[in-house]
């Protein structure tokens, strides 16, 4: 019951810091759209941000909320939210001594895993999705029209694509003890690989680049998911979960 | 044969990594009663527990408890017993009530109030946030969790261990109330001697995963009566004290008991032989010393668990 109140608080936390970002990002269009000259400028010296600003000006409000929203918002603190959310879903158990209390319940261990991995990946995503919900009426505010459909394509994109880093630290959880190893061995990969997206040479060996400005502005034009990314992503998480099946069934209280 | 109530260990092993935890254990307790495990620490007593209730899988054997066989993570057999783990470590974010209802979740409709009324009859203060409970507090209300649902089994891992006096007379008074009124079938373990005389029909001693002895409660009273202890001076060498324990072993009716050093030979006489003879054959040993005194029928139940355990028992 703990690990509930704990989710939706922070499910609740990450909802508002994201929505918080995008009200601000979105009421700023204006200025950013009368500035891209200036702020191109500015990032010269890293060419991958140079790149994203000829993307933005390409595509203009809808490549512009995709990076602020999708690529930095999302990305950055719906990584941290899936870390929190999948690591103490049996290592945090595991160190707190609670695990034995959880398993002689009459609940299968299935159930039990089934039940935790459910819980945090829609509690990770629906603040993803909920916040999407807000563009248009957003964007109307500064007299921009924007439709839902690509915005919940691209929420549905980075759930996949977020999923698929919980599900990583899900396994961790189910075969590691110690629950803040993990989170900052997770978290210093993920970061490692957001920095090497801005390096232009190595860019393309980020993982990230699976969920950036130029993906998003992709599943907007087509009005689709993109196969070549989602199914590999999805293929990779429901590895993992079954991977962290295996590992919970053998696990000792 | 009805199988309501009984569990039944064949063969059921275990180990971790190189160590055996628990040998092949073959024993049947119940249907009814309260059994008690008694061992040391180490002995193998929660992995026992544990792999009855499918939370450790077992190596080799298999188990059939309430006439439901252990298969796969043993959620058939949780769902027909309950369990009240050893290390009891709860939730502290949650009030008493919270985290006892928790604890009920997934039993049947009357297991919420009775084990609401059992922690109310231990007084336990429900409205209060656990992580302000005292460690024995905590346990009676993993207690009052596994006392609530209507079963025919019920295994606890010392319940009383960190309980005072009168809580402890309290938890084994109920458990005592719920075999004799119900019928149900409690194993518990304990590695307090006394509680087990005080509470249980039957004790199974284990010693290194080995089921040691298995006796009637009433039983270890009489053996310590029939126990005989020889003292040679300390200084004796085991190895002479091990020669003359290995010649009274060929005698009709006698056990020799583990745990024997330190000079001290420790005995146990069946009903109808003469330890007149032991004490000949111990007299007439060619390297031992003369024994500076013995004993006979006067070992406390405490002295009989040392002699069973060794020094590892005290």
């Amino acid at each position: 019951m703990g690990r509930w109140r704990y989710l939706v608080l922070y499910s609740l936390g990450e909802f508002i810091i994201l929505e918080l970002m995008l009200v601000a990002a979105i009421l700023y269009w204006p200025n950013f759209e009368a500035n891209v000259d200036n702020l191109r400028a500015l990032a010269a010296p890293i060419p991958a941000l140079s790149d994203l600003l000829d993307t933005i000006e390409d595509t203009g409000i809808l490549g512009y909320i995709a990076g602020q929203h999708f690529f930095k918002g999302c990305n950055t603190l719906g990584t941290a939210a899936a870390v929190l959310f999948a690591v103490g879903a049996v290592a945090g158990e595991v160190h707190r001594g609670t695990l034995e209390m959880l398993l002689s319940r009459p609940y299968s261990r299935l159930r039990i895993l089934t039940e935790r991995y459910v819980a945090g990946l829609v509690a990770l995503s629906i603040p993803i999705f909920v916040t999407s919900l807000t563009i248009p009426a957003l964007a109307e505010r500064i007299g921009e029209i924007e439709l839902l459909r690509p915005y919940l394509l691209g929420s549905l994109h980075q759930a996949i694509f977020l999923g698929a880093i919980y599900s990583l630290t899900f396994f961790l959880s189910c075969i590691g003890s110690n629950p803040t190893r993990i989170a900052i061995f997770v978290l210093f990969v993920t970061t490692l690989q957001f920095a090497i997206y801005m390096v232009k040479v190595v860019t393309h060996f980020s993982l990230y680049r699976l969920a950036d400005i130029e993906v998003f502005v992709r599943i907007a034009d087509r009005n689709a998911l993109d196969p070549r990314i989602y199914v590999p992503l999805l293929g990779a998480s429901v590895v993992l979960y079954g991977a962290s099946v295996l590992a919970f069934q053998r696990r000792l209280p | 044969m009805n199988e309501a109530g009984v569990i039944r260990a064949e063969g059921l092993t275990r180990s971790f990594e190189n160590l055996c935890a628990v040998h092949p254990l073959w024993v049947t307790i119940g249907s009814g009663g309260v059994t008690g495990l008694l061992g040391p620490n180490g002995s193998g007593k929660s992995t026992f527990l544990r792999m009855l209730t499918g939370l450790v899988r077992p190596h080799g054997g298999q188990a059939l408890v309430d006439g439901v066989a252990l298969k796969g993570d043993g959620t058939d057999i949780r769902k027909r017993v309950t369990y009240m783990p050893g290390e009891v470590r709860p939730y502290g974010e949650l009030s008493g009530l919270e985290h006892l209802r928790w604890l009920v979740r997934g039993r049947t409709d009357e297991a919420w109030p009775r084990a609401h009324e059992i922690a109310s009859q231990l007084g336990l203060p429900l409205e209060r946030r656990v992580r302000g409970y005292s460690h024995g507090m905590k346990r009676q209300l993993f207690f009052a969790a596994a006392m609530g649902p209507r079963v025919r089994v019920r295994i606890f891992d010392e319940p009383t261990e960190g309980l005072d006096p009168t809580r402890r007379r309290e938890v084994l008074e109920l458990l005592l109330a719920e075999a004799r009124d119900q019928g149900t079938t409690i194993l518990l373990s304990s590695h307090h001697l006394g509680e087990v005389d005080r509470a249980c029909d039957r004790t199974l001693f284990l010693r290194r995963g080995k089921l040691l002895d298995e006796t009637a409660t009433g039983n270890i009273h009489r053996r310590a009566q029939r126990a005989l202890r020889v003292q040679f001076p300390p200084e004796t060498p085991n190895e002479h004290l091990e020669q003359a324990a290995s010649a009274v072993r060929d005698l009709e009716g006698i056990e020799v008991a583990e745990g024997s050093n330190h000079g001290r030979l420790t005995l146990f006489v069946e009903e109808g032989s003469d330890p007149k003879q032991v004490l000949a054959s111990l007299f007439t040993s060619p390297n031992l010393p003369e024994p500076t005194s013995f004993v006979y029928g006067e070992l406390s139940l405490h002295e009989l668990y040392r002699e069973l355990y060794g020094s590892e028992g005290v």
